[in-house]
């Protein structure tokens, strides 16, 4: 039976720290997607994603909400493509060159706030969406794994991606980037 | 179909949810009203942002990683946290060498801390020698089974030539060979071949996979050697340096590093990979260019120390042949792919292991290959060849590894009669496939 994260954050607190691989299980695909958008290839979006994985474990007491697990990870792990950006600059022989790529890292930030707005759905909206895109189930394979009513599956879709269209909209608006609720 | 019944269907009808009847009222709904049609289009366009976005990651699996990085994380004293007082050791790529004890030039007047000292200056050079890379490539002799697993070492097979290239820069490239299986990067997608018949891929670059990340640790020589001295000084695994002549006649700085895999002996996995065995690393360098010149990698086996890989040969910013990193796969390959759903997945979704086990060997005996490959994909002629017709003895109880933690693997054991009279008595390791929870083998057979 699948726990919830706040569930699965706590087992990891309280002597099971086998089960945060079932959030790295549960985050890794929308982790990953979110960070090759802001880096410069893959290989690098998967070494990205593990120190961001790697980082919230090591964090994960000072985690205040756990439910808030992976809008909190979203933060580390765009504190975390800023740093590879950043690294990458310092090996950038021309100044001028590294001076001029400087705003890219923001401006590509802005452009793919996707995974951002997944993370701030309800948690019952966002496991559906999950599974659904990420894990790449249809709507009955989904229905079955969380043993819900085919129906049911369809209409938390719906209402998750008007939640997901309004999100996006109001952060085109506001030009704003990833929603981080709290520091590591 | 008016407005609101329309809305509430959206989504079932761009999912194709919806019967016949319904799907036609609600499309002609959609011919004739701008407002639900602009809904529409927003929705199956968000849909489609979405599926792009799932399958830039449909290949990613960083469980395994991760949490082997954790656990090298845990290991460093200031990070006294949860997972360290579990795994109280660091299960990564070991250190080792007893071999050069003869050569060794006494350091012993040096205290532990001291030893530490010059060891880092010597490894912190060669880091730095080999900082700015452009390719590497690494060839060594192992101990293993030729077409098993990249990490598998036995110290009773003989020595197999294992080889690694790698290409850095802005589009990095690899390849990795044993004699029964080579493993590719072209930049683009990730290749496994499998002798003579069996391939899988992952349709995107990969930093390592396929098994291969301890070669590619050792190709990362910075990180690489960064983690071997907090490792041995978090543990207090014994380190050595040594100023010998080599046999080229130059003067060469060995570092020697005991380590533990922290696993219990009798752990099932014990000294069966490199993450999973004792050993004793030994490192040479050379004190004129200060590059590494030599690894040596002793396994602690119950038999007593063995050397079970050689690096002998490593080639900096030498220029790669283009063609390595291409694979060319022979016609009638087997594909390894996703594991799919199944219309009655959720029988199989709850089945212990020793049901999985017992599923898949009875189908194996009944040649039931369609019912055996729920379980066993792909299953090669000479698989099927092997298993078909065979005689289920008796099927045990499972039980874990120490690092079932991470892996999650589950071992099975089974006796069985082949066809050819041969009575094979061995462990079938499982493991649940994440997507279908379906348990799938993953060796030991």
């Amino acid at each position: 039976m699948d726990l919830t994260d706040k569930e699965y954050v706590e087992r990891c607190r309280d002597g099971h720290p086998e089960d945060f691989g079932r959030l790295v299980e549960r985050y890794q695909k929308p982790l990953f997607s979110f960070l090759a958008s802001r880096v410069e290839n893959f290989p690098q979006a998967e070494e990205a994603a593990q120190e961001s994985m790697v980082r919230a474990f090591l964090s994960l007491k000072k985690l205040r909400k756990p439910e808030s697990f992976y809008c909190w990870l979203l933060g580390i792990a765009g504190r975390v493509a800023k740093e590879q950006f950043r690294s990458g600059l310092r090996h950038q022989p021309d100044p001028d060159v590294a001076e001029a790529l400087m705003p890219a890292i923001s401006d590509s930030a802005e452009a793919y706030p996707l995974e951002a707005a997944i993370a701030v759905l309800p948690e019952s909206h966002r496991q559906v969406i999950l599974l659904r895109y990420y894990e790449g189930l249809s709507c009955q394979e989904v229905a079955t794994r969380l043993g819900l009513p085919l129906g049911t599956v369809t209409k938390t879709l719906s209402r998750a991606y008007a939640l997901l269209r309004q999100d996006l909209q109001a952060r085109e608006r506001a030009g704003q980037t990833v929603n981080q609720t709290e520091q590591p | 179909m008016n407005c609101a019944e329309c809305r509430d269907n959206l989504v079932a009808c761009a999912e194709g949810l919806l019967d016949h009847s319904e799907e036609q009222q609600c499309r002609a709904h959609l011919q004739t009203c701008a407002a639900c049609r602009a809904e529409y289009t927003a929705v199956t366009s968000l849909q489609q942002r979405l599926v792009a976005r799932g399958q830039a990651a449909s290949e990613v699996n960083l469980v395994g990683t991760v949490m082997r990085r954790i656990q090298r994380e845990q290991s460093k004293p200031e990070r006294e946290t949860i997972m360290s007082t579990i795994l109280k050791h660091r299960w990564g790529f070991g250190l080792g060498a007893a071999g050069f004890a003869a050569v060794v030039v006494s350091i012993s007047l040096l205290g532990t801390s001291k030893i530490q000292a010059a060891a880092a200056e010597v490894m912190a050079k060669g880091a730095q020698a080999a900082a700015k890379l452009t390719s590497i490539h690494l060839r060594g002799q192992l101990r293993t089974p030729p077409a098993d697993n990249f990490s598998a070492i036995n110290p009773d097979a003989d020595f197999v030539t294992v080889e690694l290239w790698k290409q850095f820069g802005t589009e990095p490239k690899w390849r990795v060979e044993k004699p029964g299986r080579i493993a590719v990067m072209d930049g683009q997608s990730t290749l496994l071949f499998i002798k003579p018949d069996e391939a899988l891929k992952i349709p995107r670059p990969s930093s390592s996979a396929f098994d291969t990340q301890w070669l590619h640790e050792l190709a990362n020589l910075s990180q690489t050697l960064t983690d071997e001295l907090g490792a041995s000084k978090a543990h207090g695994w014994p380190v050595t340096l040594a100023n010998v002549q080599g046999a080229d006649g130059k003067p060469k700085s060995v570092i020697t590093v005991e380590a533990t895999s922290g696993l219990l002996t009798g752990d099932y996995l014990k000294n069966k990979f490199f993450g999973t065995a004792d050993t004793r690393r030994v490192y040479v360098f050379d004190d004129q260019t200060e590059v590494l010149d030599s690894v040596k990698i002793y396994l602690h086996a119950a038999s007593g120390d063995k050397l079970i890989f050689e690096l002998d040969q490593i080639d900096y910013n030498q220029p790669v042949d283009s063609g390595l990193f291409q694979l060319q796969l022979p016609a009638g390959v087997k594909w390894a792919g996703q594991m799919q759903m199944l219309p009655d997945n959720e029988k199989y979704a709850t089945l212990t292991p020793e049901q999985a086990a017992r599923a898949l060997l009875e189908a194996c005996s009944r040649e039931d290959w369609t019912e055996a490959a729920k379980f066993f994909d792909p299953l090669t002629a000479q698989e099927k060849e092997s298993l078909g017709g065979l005689q289920v003895i008796s099927v045990g109880t499972h039980f874990t590894s120490a690092i079932s933690l991470i892996s999650g693997a589950q071992f099975v054991p089974y006796e069985i009669k082949l066809k050819n009279g041969e009575t094979k008595k061995f462990n079938l390791s499982l493991k649940r496939d994440a997507r279908t929870r379906r348990w799938f083998v993953d060796g030991g057979i």
